[in-house]
């Protein structure tokens, strides 16, 4: 007998229906399955052999045939398990008057019977709901994740045999209930800007950057708190809309890094070492093509900790996805895209040894090792990052003094009334939010210089050597400063603080 | 190029790669270079004695080539390589006098700078920002007098020869030959000078930077000049020999004075204790050689910069002491430290430190 069974495949973030057909035929006993299945979903027949006799169910002893079509799509993953039991439940008659028409089944298999939750749910419930499938069964694992998505009839189970008693109206489950983001328990982040003690110049840089959306580079010795300021960023970042968490949970979840809450409300905080390659920053691999480093930072921050440590091949890589806001990962079976919509925060040392322009420290390193130090970062990929400034290390009496310092709460007040001035800036225009994103056409229109701050421009040009590149950098920084003083004008002053915002180029 | 027979004899003897000792005996040897090789035959033993007996062959060798000096004067110009040789009509009059000239600089830019007024500035590889800045400013000033003489290093030589670059009169001595550069980093450096100003070497082209040739690049810098500037310097730098080497020719040694306890201007303080003079301005260095200068223009500051500027004349001075002595809030320094860096009165020392251009 023959029956039909739907599931979904998973290529990149995108979704695509899989129909299980299951035949089974009188002759020798044997166990085919075709449709180009990887490993994982080839193992699955001694998962649901033993799943099915452990859960009280007859494996036939017959010639069974399993086929996901389309054939000439891969599948990978280990949630075909559920289908292909239910299948062969139906094929045999163990599940007589069940319809199971278009629910959509998706879960992995113990051995005894129970399921398991898989990884990449919520990109498939997203993209099965697009195209119209309303039913599914999943393991009880990730109703966390699932219940975000509305409209959809949704029953979680913890085992086969109350997915059996459910299709065959013997107890049937109750559907799950959606919950809603605002509701979603927030965790907290550990760092804030309130237990940074002195380093007002770097925490007002970092502030400018997060308003404008601007990648920045704190340069300073070690021990200076570089790391610590960086993981204060998502702190003063504005909360993550419904929209923005669906898309990380989307990542996170095709990555198999999601937690327990079932959906990210934290905006992501990541910090790859810098042995990482080009392939685990960027996304790829042999098998199913994973998310890179750059995407499970979307719309949080992507620290980079010691930038001029990493392989340059893996820097170089950067530039094009901090310019498009998404990466494209070719490889044999075809392309998929993955958004990576990230603020760039990296650090660096002045020099190798790392005390250059320290007071009470000497420098050991000869000009040309520093030379060669910064050398190792690329012009285009410095023209990317529109803020550089200087952390200095902290004086002890800066430490143990008592004084009071902002909180993160206070300054996310800020930034969100600075991004909001912005959005309605660019209300209209196709993906941009922020000052950073801006454009030359962009900045033609919305940045218009006095002749004052035209001079002081042309003057920082001529006097301090800056490059050519330097300019549409220090205007749009320019511009920020100037929304955060609610300046519908730029004014000479935010053009100077822009201009000092460029430490790297002091050592040149 | 034309060149005399004398020049070429000299070209000859210089191409056989000698220490600086053996051919300046080889030069001595006979009346001229000339003669030495048109007699060779005369003076071959006295070679072999000087030289070896291997030199006195290649020399022989090359003399039976016809083409000989031809060949390495084309493959100069092929170079763009300028000979200057001891004889020459433009060798610096300077250079003469000093006990152990050059027989040859070989050049590549604008030779006419030989025969100005020369001044030399001179600075180690480690120089504080801050006085990086002041040399640049020294150097611009000076060149409209002077043409400018240093090195190629990083650091103060790099300094003054930005500096004086804009005028084009400035000329880098080298301590290798024209088919290398050193640093690596100052290749760009050296491009412009040989384009705007002159870059010479003592060193065949194929002469590779080898440690003894910078002291005796030295005293070429020092032979050059009327006058040596050393801005900075540790405990055991080069510019205390170009220093000493000026002193030696009889020429005026100026220095930077520097406070106590800084590692780069030990060696100027050591240089005023002993004969240097001590300069902070260009007047300093005007009155020695007599000339009078203009007034310099006055730059208008604002009272948030002159307040600041009078901060930073103290002394070095961080950011945060900055706003805390001037009363400006803290985010509000960086915008004047970056006008008056502009202005070039202020640069910043890194670590959010920032120092006086006095």
């Amino acid at each position: 007998m023959l029956s039909k069974v739907m599931s979904f495949a998973l290529a990149g973030l995108d979704g695509i229906p899989v129909e299980v057909e299951t035949d089974i035929n009188n002759g020798l006993p044997s166990y085919e399955l075709v449709g180009l299945a990887d490993a994982a979903v080839k193992e699955s027949r001694e998962r649901v052999r033993s799943a099915l006799k452990n859960s009280g169910r007859k494996f036939p002893t017959q010639k069974i045939t399993v086929n996901l079509a389309p054939a000439d799509l891969k599948k990978e993953g280990s949630w075909y398990d559920l289908p292909i039991a239910v299948g062969i439940l139906k094929a045999t008659g163990q599940l007589q008057g069940a319809d199971t028409g278009k629910t959509v089944f998706l879960g992995e298999l113990a051995l005894d019977g129970s399921l398991r939750p898989v990884t990449g749910i919520l990109p498939l419930l997203i993209s099965a709901k697009a195209r119209g499938y309303t039913s599914f069964i999943l393991p009880a694992g990730n109703a966390g994740e699932a219940a975000y998505i509305e409209g959809l009839e949704i029953y979680t189970a913890a085992t086969l045999t109350q997915v059996v008693d459910h299709l065959s109206g013997l107890l049937r489950l109750s559907p799950l209930a959606a919950k809603k983001y605002e509701a979603a328990k927030r965790g907290q982040y550990s760092s804030d800007l309130a237990f940074v003690k002195g380093q007002a110049i770097a925490k007002r840089a970092l502030e400018v950057a997060v308003s404008g959306g601007h990648n920045i580079l704190l340069v300073g010795p070690p021990g200076a708190g570089k790391t610590m300021l960086a993981r204060c960023i998502p702190t003063i970042m504005p909360d993550m809309t419904f929209e923005e968490a669906l898309e990380v949970t989307k990542i996170h979840s095709v990555a198999g890094i999601l937690g327990e809450e079932g959906i990210v409300t934290l905006r992501p905080f990541r910090t790859p070492h810098h042995t990482a390659t080009t392939v685990s920053l960027c996304g790829g691999g042999t098998r199913a093509v994973k998310p890179g480093e750059i995407s499970l930072a979307h719309h949080g921050v992507l620290f980079l900790d010691e930038l001029p440590e990493y392989h340059r091949s893996a820097l170089e890589a950067l530039r094009q996805p901090l310019e498009d806001g998404c990466i494209t990962v070719t490889r044999a079976g075809g392309a998929v895209t993955f958004p990576a919509n990230f603020m760039l925060c990296a650090s660096m040392n002045p020099c190798p040894c790392g005390n250059y322009g320290s007071t009470d420290k000497v420098c050991t390193c000869t000009p040309a090792a520093i030379h060669k130090y910064r050398s190792r970062l690329s012009g285009p990929l410095l023209d990317r990052i529109d803020i550089q400034v200087e952390v200095d290390s902290v004086k002890y009496d800066d430490l143990v003094a008592d004084t009071a310092e902002e909180s993160s709460e206070i300054v996310k007040k800020r930034v969100e009334r600075t991004r909001e001035i912005q959005r309605d800036r660019f209300q209209g225009l196709q993906k941009m939010t922020t000052n950073a994103d801006m454009g030359e056409r962009e900045m033609q229109k919305f940045c218009r210089l006095s002749r004052e701050c035209e001079n002081i421009l042309r003057m920082s040009f001529e006097r301090l050597k800056l490059s050519a590149r330097a300019r549409a950098r220090i205007i749009k920084v320019a511009r920020t400063i100037a929304d955060m003083a609610q300046s519908e004008q730029i004014a000479p002053e935010h053009i100077l603080e822009a201009v000092s915002y460029r430490s790297y180029e002091n050592f040149q | 190029m034309t060149y005399t027979e004398e020049e070429r004899a000299i070209i000859r003897l210089d191409s056989y790669g000698l220490e600086y000792s053996k051919k300046a005996k080889l030069y001595r040897l006979a009346p001229s270079a000339r003669a030495l090789f048109a007699d060779f035959g005369k003076y071959r033993s006295a070679v072999a004695e000087t030289a070896g007996e291997e030199t006195a062959e290649r020399i022989e060798r090359s003399l039976a080539d016809k083409e000989y000096t031809d060949g390495l004067l084309h493959m100069y110009s092929e170079k763009r390589i300028e000979c200057v040789a001891f004889v020459s009509e433009k060798y610096p009059e300077e250079l003469r006098q000093i006990p152990d000239p050059p027989l040859m600089l070989y050049c590549r830019g604008n030779t006419d700078l030989l025969k100005e007024r020369k001044f030399a500035i001179v600075g180690s590889r480690r120089t504080l920002p801050q006085v990086m800045k002041r040399t640049e400013e020294f150097a611009e000033g000076l060149s409209s007098k002077f043409v400018i003489v240093s090195g190629l290093a990083d650091g103060g030589d790099s300094a003054a020869v930005g500096g004086a670059l804009n005028s084009g009169k400035v000329i880098s001595v080298l301590a290798y030959g024209f088919d290398h550069v050193y640093p690596g980093c100052n290749r760009a450096l050296l491009e412009r000078v040989e384009k705007k100003g002159l870059a010479v070497s003592e060193y065949l082209p194929q002469e590779k930077p080898l440690p003894y040739h910078f002291p005796m690049r030295n005293r070429i810098i020092a032979g050059l000049s009327e006058g040596v500037l050393v801005v900075s310097g540790g405990e055991k730098s080069g510019t205390r020999i170009t220093a000493a080497k000026a002193y030696e020719y009889g020429r005026d040694v100026f220095a930077f004075p520097y406070s106590i306890g800084i590692p780069s201007g030990v060696g100027c303080n050591a240089l005023i204790k002993e004969y240097a003079k001590l300069t902070e301005n260009l007047v300093d260095i005007y009155a020695a050689f007599g000339i009078n200068l203009t007034e310099t223009e006055k730059i208008s500051l604002s009272a948030a910069e002159r307040a600041v500027y009078e901060i930073l004349r103290e002394g070095e001075a961080h950011i945060s002491e900055i706003a805390q002595k001037s009363g400006l809030k803290l985010h509000e320094v960086p915008i004047v430290l970056t006008m008056l860096e502009m202005k070039k009165l202020a640069v910043s020392c890194g670590g959010n430190r920032w120092a006086a251009v006095c």
